[in-house]
């Protein structure tokens, strides 16, 4: 209990906290809107959090809690790889590895009516975004950005999809681009898509390339990006 | 006051514990807690779309199903689910993920006494490694009342056949606050609840509240012990683009 009144929150961030931290209160916080991201819950004046993770603030007002877990929480933006389960007369029910099943609407697809309604069979993999994700509904999802265009939005042929951490995803997504992907993409031709739900589609002209990428990415979800790269480079030398 | 124990251990002192996660690689969480000898393993389902018949739709359900080493499944084993159910739907934040399931499936490996409490944490352990939204951890004890009038803290398989009575105790973890003037108020209101307490035997009523004062003593270094041994695995890199 030795942390200063007015910047106490900085004591947490960047630290491993649990659930039932009290991480901010809100009345030494006055005159300032602070947005909280996953992770966090209000509880009248202190924000306390549920899940375990490293507690991060992002200027000027963001905090949230990163955890890696193999089940996804949808959030509104996310680009995402779904499955589809079900198709009615209005929807296509998707699985995105979310507490519900997720709705994609039969015209949320580019140049979308009534007359041209895509096929999908049970099984199909689909690049998703994610536009509406309430707690107590369904998420609803779209094959198109959101300007309307259909830019790399729909289903993925061929190609091999494993599954893995949301950690894996973020760290394959981040920017600059992540170790690994660089490494691998000087030697190798390949094709990636990453689902921010934990899902990664790797497609390339021969399954040698596909199983070797896959197994590559699997393997260094726990390195730093030192040790990727030069674990990657291992690889590659003993490929050729 | 000094009492004889199996391995020199004091009245007050208890087993090494250790908890590990991310044991099972098909499970959404799982965790694998052990107290001594007795091992416990939990798996952690969900959250998975829809309740079960007679449950409240609003909120988050919780399903235990708890597999004994040996025999078949009795009125014991449907004992220990329904403890550790509503143990579990304390903590848990109900409100998080409305009308969905989330299955806990435990399986005791070993039973070496106390195994309630060594169940609890596997179960707490495994949801937090499945990233179920919690209000805070349950920390678990058992406490015996010997015919001597002796209390003695986690006891093992021997010297429970041989005591006259047993309290398990289920407490809130002890949490780590920015609360500077109001954190005398804000530890008393955590740390004076107890979320459950079960008693099996004849004990008198003063030396319940004494099981109860010296569970309550044990709280914190059991969380910090929790805590240490459920740090995230993997080094998490910085993610700019989340």
């Amino acid at each position: 209990m030795e942390s200063k009144p007015s910047v106490s929150p900085s004591s947490f961030v960047d630290q491993q906290v649990f659930p039932g931290d009290v991480v901010l209160d809100l009345s030494k916080m006055t005159n300032q809107t602070i947005k909280l991201g996953g992770g966090l819950h209000q509880d009248g004046d202190f924000i306390s959090v549920i899940k375990a993770g490293k507690l991060r603030f992002s200027k000027p007002n963001k905090y949230w809690v990163e955890s890696s877990h193999k089940r996804y929480v949808p959030s509104v933006g996310d680009n995402v790889l779904g499955i589809v389960v079900d198709a009615r007369a209005d929807n296509f029910f998707v699985d995105i590895k979310g507490p519900m099943l997720a709705v994609l609407p039969v015209l949320a697809f580019e140049g979308g009516t009534r007359r041209n309604i895509p096929k999908f069979e049970m099984g199909t993999l689909l690049y998703l975004r994610v536009v509406k994700a309430n707690p107590d509904m369904n998420p609803e999802l779209s094959c198109m950005d959101a300007t309307g265009k259909a830019g790399e939005y729909g289903p993925l042929k061929d190609g091999f999809m494993f599954e893995s951490s949301t950690g894996l995803s973020r760290m394959l997504l981040s920017s600059p681009t992540c170790p690994v992907l660089e490494t691998l993409g000087k030697k190798l031709a390949f094709e990636i898509a990453v689902g921010l739900n934990g899902r990664v589609w790797v497609n390339a002209t021969s399954p040698s390339i596909v199983i070797f990428v896959a197994n590559t990415i699997m393997l260094t979800e726990s390195l730093s990006p030192v040790q990727q790269k030069i674990k990657v480079e291992n690889m590659l030398q003993r490929l050729q | 006051m000094d009492v004889e124990r199996e391995g020199g251990r004091g009245a007050n002192q208890l087993r090494p514990m250790d908890c590990t996660r991310s044991v099972l690689s098909r499970a959404h969480g799982s965790a694998s807690c052990s107290n001594g000898e007795t091992r416990v393993l939990a798996a952690v389902y969900g959250p998975k779309a829809g309740t079960k018949k007679n449950e409240n739709p609003e909120k988050a359900c919780i399903e235990v199903i708890w597999k004994p080493k040996t025999g078949q499944i009795g009125k014991q084993e449907k004992e220990f689910e329904m403890i550790l159910k509503r143990t579990l739907q304390n903590i848990c934040l109900l409100t998080a993920h409305p009308n969905t399931t989330t299955s806990i499936i435990v399986q005791v490996a070993h039973d070496d006494g106390s195994l309630l409490p060594c169940a609890i944490h596997a179960a707490c352990a495994a949801l937090v490694d499945a990233g179920i939204p919690l209000k805070y951890f349950a920390v678990a004890i058992c406490c015996s009342f010997s015919e001597s009038g002796h209390i003695l803290l986690d006891p093992n398989k021997l010297e429970e056949q041989k005591m006259k009575a047993l309290v398990y105790l289920a407490f809130p973890s002890s949490v780590r606050s920015v609360l500077t003037e109001g954190s005398e108020n804000g530890e008393e209101s955590a740390e004076n609840g107890i979320i459950t307490s079960l008693t099996h035997g004849v004990m008198p009523v003063d030396s319940y509240f004494q099981c109860l004062e010296q569970g309550r003593a044990a709280v914190t270094p059991l969380t910090n012990i929790l805590k240490k041994k459920l740090q995230s695995p993997s080094p998490i890199n910085q993610s700019a683009a989340a």
